[in-house]
């Protein structure tokens, strides 16, 4: 039998374009513009999940996004809602969550042993023995989840774009289409978001049986039409609210960030379920949801319901389905007073009984409890909100529409920072004080009745306006002073339970009353305990009354119960969205290419790719990085240094300057000398080192390490606005490439290039000079980082390669080779230099380095003098050492960071650099040692990854034999 | 000795579309990536060219004004703003005491700039420079800067003068926008080592947008 009715005046569906697809099994046909829940109600399927914790059948509840118990897989996307999720032409769905299928679900017996289940139970019951855990943890991992997540998802791009705008209006319902449209009116350019498919909130669905609100929103959407300046992003929802207005606009394809310079907050209210015994069955749905499924996609909700409600929404609910063609039962009113407006009127007219002071005591459930197949219904107190169960009635239907009251869409507002209050005279949180630049309009800011709405997204406007710096009138809304639109506590007692406030966790009244009793009877404890709000929903329907029943317990009122944070995204958010195009910046030198064609195996270091090593078929990457090594050792090797931080230093005081900035001594260097420039910070911990050339009186060049460019740049500009020293800094890390030509042969093939006298005594070890090298500009450093005999050279970037491929070629015939930072490391560590940032970390000083000789305590002032002043007065409590492990030791290896471990057993370092040279026939290495065990000779154990303890003996450095001079 | 050749520091980023080469101002630049046709089209709806090889000359300091001037350089009168100097040359302000000068096809300023001695004069910094340029062109650049820049650049809210220092996915740029033979352009400079990085992450998306990559030749005829 099909639910679907005849066209209805502004459906959503293309009848024209039906849609054909399959759900458990089943083919199915819809109409585009269906969402897959529609479609399915369509053909009367009602059962369209099941929840997560009892595996109960659950149907169609909000249609408004939080339908999480309808979520589906489709075999390559999954938890797909199928409340917003729009069914098309071929779709294979099923439900996610079940075994052996949504109907006959294998995992539905835990229903029936759902008392043996309450809140806290995992907590509690798995606790110990410890020894257990990992058994209870692989079932609760199975059991946990909803969707398998698919690993071959393919790679969809979700582009995140940046926008902006003069006004934000999140939300086009009434207020905040008439919102838009006076703002647009008013000049301002205007974005307005909504997170359903089309404009215009509950005038789409919500009618009581009558064509008026058709009417008025097509007269809001002509006047929508007509203002170019209004940008309509629908079908995406706002999915937070950052600084300066920033809010990131959530939609199928990917993410639009927002930043306008006011922000109107027209969200609206999610509809509340009213709480009683099986109120979570298939056939049981909010008021708004049998609304939306009657008036976007012209679909029965049921045939013969029941309303129960506790406002006047249900009777406008009523006559929806009224005039639907359902019949309505009776209405069950849990208001003593019950409804007193035209709306009964209309009810009454059309012959529906109405029960006030009512309540629905329980739903009854259809075999399976697959739907609804009557209602009990008894008296209701609404002072005592106890149900009269000794005098019941039972109601014959086959679903139910709930309409009890409603919360604010307020997630945008609390994380704006809105000031929230209770409002007893509608019974919801309104906006007590907002942020500059935010405001809020309609029903999320209390305002109910139609017109007052849009009356009051005018009002919000003028506010905004005036915001702006700009002339408009004042408008004022009166308060709501109608019967309240929600319900004080629409929660039915039962012995029995099954009496759902949170359909995500399957989260009943007695398990809030249980927390309490053990002593979460704080609102975030509770909700950290029951978990309520912490399912796919966010408590978007169960928040409100989680509140209300702490609130009942603790005999408070509901304003001093508060609510739960908030915090972006508002709404899951897939992590593709997030992710974006994914921009990964990277810098390349100019040699890039050459050592691409060379075979270079590329790594990461700060944002720069370099050669680690440079591939050779058929040999172990070990090998080449020794070969590599062994070159420089006894011909020559290059490496592309342009990496290394650059920066000139120029000016009067530039020497100044360098004295303050770096712990050594720069006053005195002469021109052509370079210096050990080593980099603390305030509190004396070493951040960086490099070298200062003094290339002039008034000009250095110095050099940092590879990753630490930018801070140290950064660094020196924050000093420098502090000292006000006449000083230029000019970073050119970017603008020049470098490269460092080490071993014997260095100098044989660099004097093939150069008209430099590159003799020991003409350009001696610990100097600069500025020559020409293959006819390009260059500064070439004697630095003795990776071997004794070696020069940095620098030149202008763009003639970096003309410069490399001129060396590489007068290195042919003495046995030059490029190698990478993984022979680098080896080298620098066979001299005996440690690396920053490798072998220090965020807490060592110099002491701790053995780099007491680069201090010069006696300066009156560097960064970080005062912080050493102070560290010197305590005893050392590790030292780095270089070590060396057996001879002939072929034992496991032990790894950077393993731990150095006394007779005791107790941590007294860590190894910090472990590699065997080829050149000095052993295992070498760094590591923090106990400063008792720091002179050379001393013997210290290592343990390794596997737990062997191994032997390392403090060594002195360099580990290999050097020749000054040579 | 043959005069060197420089590197454009897009090269390595340019070699997979093998594009047609030739040397501009000592640097080895495309001309060409495809036909005029196709190039005109990608120009009109997203077009990226490399004009790294234009002449540069950086200079800072608390003198640097004073040495412009007193080079007969037009400056901007504040900072973050741009003027035209003479008909081929842009000099951008960086900040109050830094400057961009940038020579187009014609220009001959920074020529002069660089031959100029520097006095030793305290407050005038010369300025390395190893620029990635680009010329970015079309109807379609708003949306390739939506998603790389969460500055709002359209017309309206990016002055005519405006030198804008920002993000662009990611790595720092400077851009402002400019007309070009009678057409909005607008130019990107970075540092030269982002850009393999910046090209192909602005070509990537200007071609999913209709655009590509063209050659200096699309904007400036007489190079053909």
């Amino acid at each position: 039998m099909s639910m679907r009715l005849p066209k209805q005046p502004g459906e959503w569906i293309n009848r024209n374009k039906p849609v054909k697809f399959t759900y458990e099994g089943n083919t199915y046909l819809g109409f585009e513009g269906d969402i897959i829940s529609s479609a399915l109600w369509a053909n009367n399927e009602q059962v369209l999940g099941r929840s997560f914790k009892y595996h109960r059948p659950r149907g169609v509840l909000s249609l408004a996004n939080h339908d999480v118990n309808a979520m589906m897989t489709d075999g390559v996307d999954t938890n797909m809602r199928a409340d917003v999720v729009e069914v098309r032409n071929g779709m294979q769905l099923t439900a996610v969550n079940t075994d052996g299928g949504v109907r006959k679900d294998k995992n539905s017996y835990i229903d029936k042993i759902s008392k043996l289940l309450p809140v806290g139970f995992y907590y509690k019951a798995f606790h110990t023995p410890r020894s257990l855990f990992p058994f209870w943890e692989n079932i609760i991992r199975k059991a946990a989840g909803l969707g398998v997540v698919n690993f071959h998802y393919p790679r969809i791009l979700k582009r995140k774009l940046n926008t902006h705008c003069d006004l934000l209006v999140v939300g086009a319902g009434p207020s905040g289409l008439t919102a838009a449209i006076v703002a647009a009116h008013n000049g301002l350019e205007v974005t307005l978001v909504d997170e359903n498919q089309q404009v215009g909130g509950s005038l789409t669905y919500d009618r009581a049986g009558s064509g008026e609100a058709a009417t008025q929103l097509q007269e809001l959407q002509t006047l929508l039409a007509k203002y170019p300046n209004i940008t309509v992003i629908s079908g995406a929802y706002a999915g937070g609210y950052y600084a300066d207005h920033l809010i990131p606009i959530v939609g199928a394809d990917g993410i639009t960030k927002v930043r306008a310079k006011a922000v109107i907050v027209a969200s609206g209210v999610f509809e509340q379920p009213p709480v009683f015994r099986y109120n979570d069955l298939p056939g049981v749905m909010l008021g708004s949801a049998a609304q939306r499924l009657i008036h976007r996609y012209s679909v029965k909700p049921f045939e013969n319901g029941v309303v129960v409600t506790a406002n006047s929404h249900g009777y406008r609910v009523a006559l929806d389905l009224l005039q639907a063609g359902c019949k309505v039962a009776a209405i069950i009113d849990m208001r003593a007073a019950g409804e007193d407006s035209e709306l009964a009127e209309s009810v009454a007219r059309k012959g529906v009984p109405v029960r006030k002071g009512c309540c629905v005591y329980e739903a009854l459930s259809a075999p399976g409890n697959l739907g609804v197949r009557g209602v009990v219904v008894c008296a209701y107190n609404e002072t005592t909100s106890e149900a009269d169960a000794a005098n019941v009635t039972t109601i014959e239907c086959d679903g139910v529409a709930m309409s009890a009251g409603w919360a604010p869409a307020g997630a945008l507002l609390y994380q704006a920072g809105t000031s929230m209050r209770y409002d007893e005279g509608v019974h919801q949180f309104v906006p007590a004080r907002l942020p500059v630049g935010v405001f809020a309009a309609g029903k999320v800011n209390g305002v109910f009745d139609l017109e007052a709405r849009m009356m009051d997204g005018a009002r919000a406007v003028s506010d905004v306006l005036r915001h702006l710096g700009k002339q408009a009138p004042q408008i004022d809304v009166a308060p709501h002073s109608e019967a309240s639109p929600s319900h004080p506590y629409p929660i039915v007692p039962h012995p029995a339970g099954k009496n759902f406030v949170d359909f995500d966790e399957d989260l009943q009244v007695k398990d809030f009353v249980n927390a309490a009793k053990e002593g979460f009877d704080n609102i975030e404890l509770m909700k950290r305990f029951t978990t309520v709000g912490m399912g796919p929903s966010q408590g978007k329907h169960s928040n409100m009354n989680a509140i209300r029943i702490l609130a009942k317990i603790r005999g408070l009122p509901v304003d001093r119960i508060g609510t739960t944070t908030a915090r972006p995204f508002f709404h899951p958010t897939p992590i593709g969205h997030l992710g974006g195009r994914g921009f990964h910046p990277h810098r390349l030198t100019s040699i890039h290419g050459w050592h691409e064609a060379a075979g270079a195996v590329f790594v990461e270091g700060g944002a720069w790719l370099r050669p680690a090593y440079y591939d050779k078929p058929g040999v172990d990457k070990r090998d080449i990085v020794q070969d590599e090594a062994m070159a420089v050792r006894l011909s020559a090797g290059i490496i592309d240094a342009g990496t290394l931080g650059k920066i000139e230093v120029c000016g009067p005081d530039a020497s100044q300057f360098l004295e303050r900035f770096y712990t050594g001594s720069f006053a005195s260097q002469k021109v052509g000398e370079t210096r050990f420039a080593l980099l603390l910070d305030e509190s004396g911990v070493v951040v960086d080192d490099g070298v200062a050339a003094r290339l002039e009186d008034e000009k250095f060049y110095v050099s940092t390490n590879t990753s630490n460019a930018a801070a140290v740049y950064r660094e020196m500009q924050r000093w420098l606005q502090q000292w006000q020293l006449s000083v230029g800094l000019v970073n050119v890390t970017g603008s020049m490439g470098a490269m460092n030509l080490a071993g014997p042969n260095a100098r044989d093939i660099l004097a093939k290039l150069t008209p430099l006298d590159l003799s020991e005594k003409g350009f001696p070890s610990g100097h600069v000079r500025e020559t020409k090298v293959a006819g390009v500009a260059a500064r070439i450093l004697r630095v003795g980082f990776v071997a004794e005999l070696a020069y940095e050279i620098h030149v202008p970037a763009a003639e970096a390669r003309h410069v490399w491929e001129a060396i590489i070629e007068a290195g042919k015939e003495d046995g030059l080779r490029p190698f990478g930072t993984d022979a680098q490391r080896l080298l620098r560590l066979e001299m005996g230099n440690h690396l920053v940032s490798h072998d220090t970390d965020g807490l060592t000083n110099p002491y701790e380095i053995g780099s007491d000789w680069a201090i010069k305590m006696g300066k009156p002032f560097f960064v970080g003098q005062r912080s050493l002043k102070i560290i010197a007065r305590k005893p050392v409590t590790k030292r780095l050492v270089p070590f060396v492990l057996d001879e002939g030791y072929n034992g496991e290896m032990p790894q950077e960071c393993n731990l150095v471990i006394d007779d005791a057993n107790q941590i007294r370092g860590r190894a910090t650099s472990v590699a065997f040279s080829r050149s000095v026939g052993r295992v070498i290495g760094f590591a923090y040692v106990d400063p008792d065990t720091a002179t050379a000779g001393s013997v210290f154990r290592i343990r390794t990854d596997g737990g062997a303890m191994v032997n390392a003996t403090v060594a002195k450095t360099p580990f290999i034999k050097t020749h000054k001079g040579n | 000795m043959e005069p060197l050749t420089r590197v454009t520091p897009v090269a390595y980023a340019q070699q997979r579309l093998s594009p047609k080469m030739t040397v501009l101002n000592g640097m080895e630049v495309a001309i060409e990536f495809a036909s005029a046709e196709i190039e005109n089209k990608r120009k009109s709806t997203l077009g990226i060219c490399d004009v790294s090889c234009f002449p540069r000359f950086g200079v800072k300091g608390l003198n640097a004004v004073q040495w412009l001037k007193e080079h007969k350089v037009e400056i901007p009168p504040q900072g973050n703003a741009w003027v035209q100097h003479k008909p081929d040359t842009l000099v951008l302000r960086l900040g109050l005491n830094e400057f961009l000068v940038e020579d187009q096809l014609n220009g001959k300023a920074c020529e002069a700039l660089h031959a100029a001695n520097q006095p030793k004069a305290y407050g005038i910094y010369k300025v390395q420079r190893n620029d990635t340029a680009l010329i970015l062109s079309g109807s379609r650049v708003q949306a390739l800067f939506s998603e790389v820049c969460a500055l709002d650049l359209r017309d309206q809210a990016l002055a005519p003068d405006a030198v804008v220092m920002t993000q662009m996915a990611g790595i720092s740029v400077t851009l402002l926008r400019q007309q070009l033979n009678g057409e909005t352009v607008y130019r990107l400079w970075c540092d030269g080592t982002y850009g393999p990085y910046i090209w192909d992450t602005l070509l990537e998306i200007a071609e999913e947008l209709g655009g590509g990559a063209v050659g200096v030749s699309c904007h400036f005829k007489e190079m053909l």
